[in-house]
């Protein structure tokens, strides 16, 4: 091709700048959005990496042999000894500080071990521990009666490479042999594994892949809008050099280089754009961290990669429409008419949730049960869906708008309607990312209601009070310890209640009772009610239990002391205030007396259930919701521009008719509020019953409730942004359907 | 000839100057429209016809002078005064256009798209849509009102232009080389529909042409070179 036509053609007036510009601009945008989305989900993998040290569970430090003659019965246990490569480690199932869960390892080892923890190397001497910098800040910005005084000395920090992000809240402490013995918990480890996920990387990864799907959509479909922007102004001249001697497939040359050459200038231009807010995109917390600004990094291979795909894609297409526009040396010799859109549009929606009801039905059939069959089933359902959603918009803004033309009253309505009616797949493309955005939020919204019902347990007479933190006695402390805590308990700020619980040992023993014995004096701290009017009684022990929901009752016992007995648990009652319960469960931490360092209240356990992933995640969700949302915005812009500049020469003919330029703003608002609300409705709807299938798939004990008010505030803000994309168009519409610019097309 | 001369003017242009940068299109351009009458604007390409037509009608407003517009029953008005929505309403109420190309909403039927200017003016659908249909019959499209302009060929098209023109019953029409991208037949077609409804309805025309043999359909004809009136009116046979 002639180098001076091709330019002649990209650039040959000053209207093709503003194009090139817009094309250039919005692939700069789309690119940047891109990679940083890709760097954020490397972020997230590697940061699992990093952290997957913390899943290790070790081996089992004490073996228990075959009872003699009998098969089915067992021995003593009886400890297996530590040596040089082993060393003992207890994971605490709830180090809690405020609403934060902190991973605390508690190791202990011989001074010739050769095991080395992650970030740290040799485990820490017996009363010291390593601290994650950001921990360590929390302790000495806080009372250190409240958290500091729960590990004991510090003795460094540990090395980013163990940490998952900057913000990650991990302690390793030293102990004694003994000490970590006594609680019956500590495993022996080795060495630490690297697979960061489990058991649990089946849902994990279907619902990261969901999100990358959700959130790459909408920012593809930017790309694609606005590589077509000015599609009809192209034709003009694509006319004029048919007249002039260019043949159809030269012409589709100069489309694909014309579209190409602003789409690799933007393309670079997102790729330096993602590099230089990389520092700053680290800087928003996922899932309860921030990244290292590392994490985001593609890699320049993936880089060069966006860019040579956004440009051969957006040139291709471009070539593809053009040489389909059948542009003879008249100008368009046959009207490119779109295909009606039919009902069969609606085929890959209900494919797609086909798809997703399959696998929770799978989900629900034990002997079917496998990753293998439901991942994909949900991945490729929710896919189907989103696609769906884009295909079969066309085909119900058809139906509104032929409902609509049929109602039409005014010149307005009537173009609007018609526009629509013949250009549903058109009209309804400019609305496609806000839509799909719209549906995206929705299912990031029901997924994380079902964390609203359950973290805010309420008080039940009978269950352990949501205010309250229990820790199990140890076997081996001294009456006076005992009494050192409750007596120390009592006098601490906040607290109002400090309860022993007796049993004829320990709860880790083999002779432990079932039920816990109290003194009926102190039930009502307890929270009981219905107390027998006796001097001791007894509750049984899933009384302690979070997961008991049904309530306990005291039960009398003949007895007037608790003599013989031995106390077993320990349960503070507090005032409820964050600083109060950090103070109690830094006491029983600290006081020697509990068999498990770690004290858990009802309220702790959300922090380590099993919804905490999908709140985590509905975090992320919500990110990339407002990144949707924003995109689809600035989409909408573009097609609503594009719309104008397509037309300008018809709606310039209309104003010099008379047309009033009012009467073209509501044309064009009305373009794009049909489809918008047309297909709003339905993306709704159908983002509550995915997220439905999504969380039940992956825990059928799961329930939706009302979704958050920032649901509503961002259904608000897409319609705010509709408004505002449409608005800002409407200066656009005066100056390019100006008499002068039309008289002079 | 026609005894337009004698009436008082619909349309009169005092010293009209108007200039594009540089280049000056109009030249102190004198012209009086008669009602009733068809006028045929003629002249070189770039000489000025479409300016004139543009101030004429309050498209484009002058550098210099004036234009007057005096519909029967109503005060004169000086249409080179007024701001742009007045002008827009008195071209959407008192005057109609066509043009060369371009003029149809590709998306509407043809009854909507001469429906159109009816409900800018106020006009409720049923009859709007009742009134284009009975427009569209009398100019020889009965039956075609449900096409979309893609499926007309170019003389129907533009006959669905001057019916949308003319559904308003314009007091004038303003006709810019309405036949120009057709073949002599749908050409003498479209010019003896439309003037046959204009003469009926004692519309007046103000219509641009390059070719002879429309302007042989005026009743009298102006030439303009170098944004000026040629030397005095040319009236036809």
């Amino acid at each position: 091709m002639n180098p001076g036509l091709l330019k002649l053609a990209v650039v040959g007036s000053r209207s093709a700048y503003g194009r090139l510009a817009g094309i250039a601009g919005g692939v700069a945008v789309g690119v940047c959005l891109l990679l940083l989305l890709w760097g954020g989900a490397n972020g997230l993998s590697a940061r699992d990496d990093r952290g997957a040290w913390l899943r290790e569970t070790g081996s089992p430090s004490v073996s228990v042999p075959r009872a003699a003659g009998d098969p089915s019965g067992s021995g003593p246990a009886t400890p297996v000894p530590l040596g040089s490569d082993t060393a003992l480690m207890e994971t605490n199932p709830a180090e809690v500080f405020r609403d934060q869960l902190i991973s605390r390892r508690d190791f202990a080892a011989l001074a010739s071990t050769t095991v080395k923890i992650p970030g740290i190397g040799t485990p820490p001497e017996p009363g010291q521990y390593y601290a994650s910098p950001a921990l360590q800040r929390l302790i000495e910005s806080t009372p250190r009666d409240e958290l500091g005084d729960r590990f004991g000395t510090f003795a460094g920090t540990i090395d980013d490479a163990a940490l998952p992000g900057p913000d990650s809240l991990i302690v390793v402490t030293g102990a004694t042999e003994a000490e970590l013995r006594q609680s019956g918990g500590a495993a022996l480890v080795s060495d630490f594994t690297t697979n960061p996920y489990g058991g649990s990387a089946a849902p994990y990864n279907t619902v990261l892949s969901i999100g990358a799907i959700a959130v790459f959509f909408p920012v593809l479909l930017l790309i694609s809008i606005v590589t077509g922007l000015g599609a009809a102004q192209s034709r003009e001249r694509f006319a004029t050099l048919r007249l002039i001697g260019a043949s159809p497939q030269v012409v589709s040359r100069i489309a694909a280089a014309e579209t190409a050459v602003p789409s690799l200038i933007g393309a670079v231009l997102g790729v330096g754009l993602a590099l230089l807010l990389r520092p700053a995109v680290a800087q928003i917390p996922v899932n309860g961290t921030r990244m290292f600004a590392a994490d985001l990094t593609t890699g320049w291979a993936a880089a060069a990669a966006v860019v040579a795909v956004v440009v051969a894609a957006s040139a291709l297409v471009a070539a593809r429409r053009t040489a389909r526009a059948g542009i003879g040396p008249l100008g368009v010799t046959r009207a490119v008419h779109e295909k009606t859109p039919t009902m069969w549009r609606s085929v890959p929606l209900l494919a797609g949730l086909a798809s997703m009801t399959t696998a929770i039905a799978v989900t629900r059939t034990p002997h079917l049960r496998s990753p293998l069959l439901e991942m994909p089933l949900l991945i490729g359902g929710f896919a189907l869906i989103l696609v769906g959603i884009v295909v079969v918009g066309p085909w119900l803004t058809r139906l509104v708008s032929r409902l609509g033309l049929r109602q039409a009253r005014s010149a307005a309505a009537v173009i609007a309607a018609s526009r629509i009616q013949r250009n549903p797949v058109a009209a309804f493309r400019s609305v496609s990312g806000l839509v799909v955005a719209v549906f995206v939020v929705s299912v990031f919204a029901g997924a994380s209601s079902i964390i609203e019902s359950t973290e805010a347990p309420p008080t039940t007479p009978g269950l352990l009070q949501p205010t309250s933190l229990h820790a199990t006695v140890d076997a081996g402390h001294t009456p006076a310890q005992m009494s050192e805590a409750v007596r120390h308990a009592k006098e601490m700020r906040g607290i109002r209640s400090a309860t022993v619980g007796y049993g004829p040992a320990a709860l880790s023993d083999r002779d432990a009772s079932p039920e816990i014995y109290l003194r009926a004096a102190d039930a009502p701290a307890l929270g009981f009610q219905d107390i027998p009017a006796t001097e001791i009684v007894t509750v049984d022990t899933s009384f302690l239990y979070f997961w008991t929901t049904q309530p306990r009752a005291l039960t009398p016992v003949p007895a007037a002391n608790l003599d013989g007995m031995v106390p077993v648990v320990i349960v503070l009652g507090t005032d409820g205030t964050p600083e109060a319960m950090d103070r109690a469960r830094t006491l029983l931490n600290s006081s020697g007396v509990t068999a498990h360092p770690a004290t858990t209240s009802p309220m702790d356990t959300g922090l380590q259930s099993p919804t905490r992933l999908i709140q985590g995640l509905a975090v992320l969700s919500y990110l990339g919701m407002f990144v949707a949302i924003a995109i689809a915005g600035l989409s909408l812009a573009v097609a609503t521009a594009s719309a104008v500049l397509d037309r300008k020469r018809v709606l310039g003919l209309m104003r010099l008719m008379g047309m009033p330029v009012s009467v073209l703003r509501r044309i064009i608002t009305r373009e794009a509020a049909v489809p918008l609300l047309t297909v709003l409705l339905l993306s709704v709807g159908l983002g509550f019953l995915v997220a439905w299938l999504m969380v039940t798939g992956i825990n059928d004990t799961y329930r939706m409730t009302w979704p958050a008010p920032d649901y509503f505030t961002a259904l608000g803000l897409s319609l705010l942004l509709a408004l505002g994309a449409v608005t800002a168009t409407f200066s656009l519409i005066r100056a390019n359907t100006a008499i002068a610019a039309t008289r002079f097309e | 000839m026609s005894n337009h001369d004698t009436t008082a003017p619909i349309l009169s242009a005092r010293g009209l100057h108007h200039s594009f940068g540089q280049t000056e299109a109009l030249r102190g351009v004198d012209l009086d429209v008669h009602p009733g009458e068809v006028l045929a604007v003629m002249g070189p390409s770039g000489s000025g016809k479409s300016t004139l037509l543009h101030c004429l009608a309050g498209v484009l407003v002058p550098d210099g002078g004036s234009v007057t517009h005096c519909p029967a029953g109503r005060a004169p008005l000086e249409i080179s005064a007024l701001g742009e929505p007045k002008r827009a309403r008195l071209r959407l109420t008192d005057f109609g256009f066509v043009f060369q190309f371009g003029q149809l909403l590709p998306e509407l039927t043809a009854v909507d798209n001469v429906s159109i200017p009816l409900l800018l003016a106020g006009t409720r659908r049923p009859e709007a849509l009742r009134r284009s249909t009975d427009l569209l019959d009398r100019l020889g499209l009965d039956g075609m009102g449900a096409k979309l302009p893609g499926e007309l060929s170019g003389g129907q098209a533009q006959r669905v232009a001057v019916a949308r023109a003319l559904v308003t019953s314009p007091a004038v029409l303003f006709a810019d080389e309405p036949t120009g991208s057709l073949d002599s037949l749908a050409s003498e077609n479209v010019l003896t529909l439309m003037l046959e409804l204009v003469r009926e309805a004692g519309t007046t025309v103000v219509m641009i042409t390059h070719d002879a043999r429309t302007a042989a359909y005026a009743d009298r004809e102006v030439i303009v070179r170098d944004g000026a009136i040629g030397a005095g009116y040319r009236v036809s046979a």
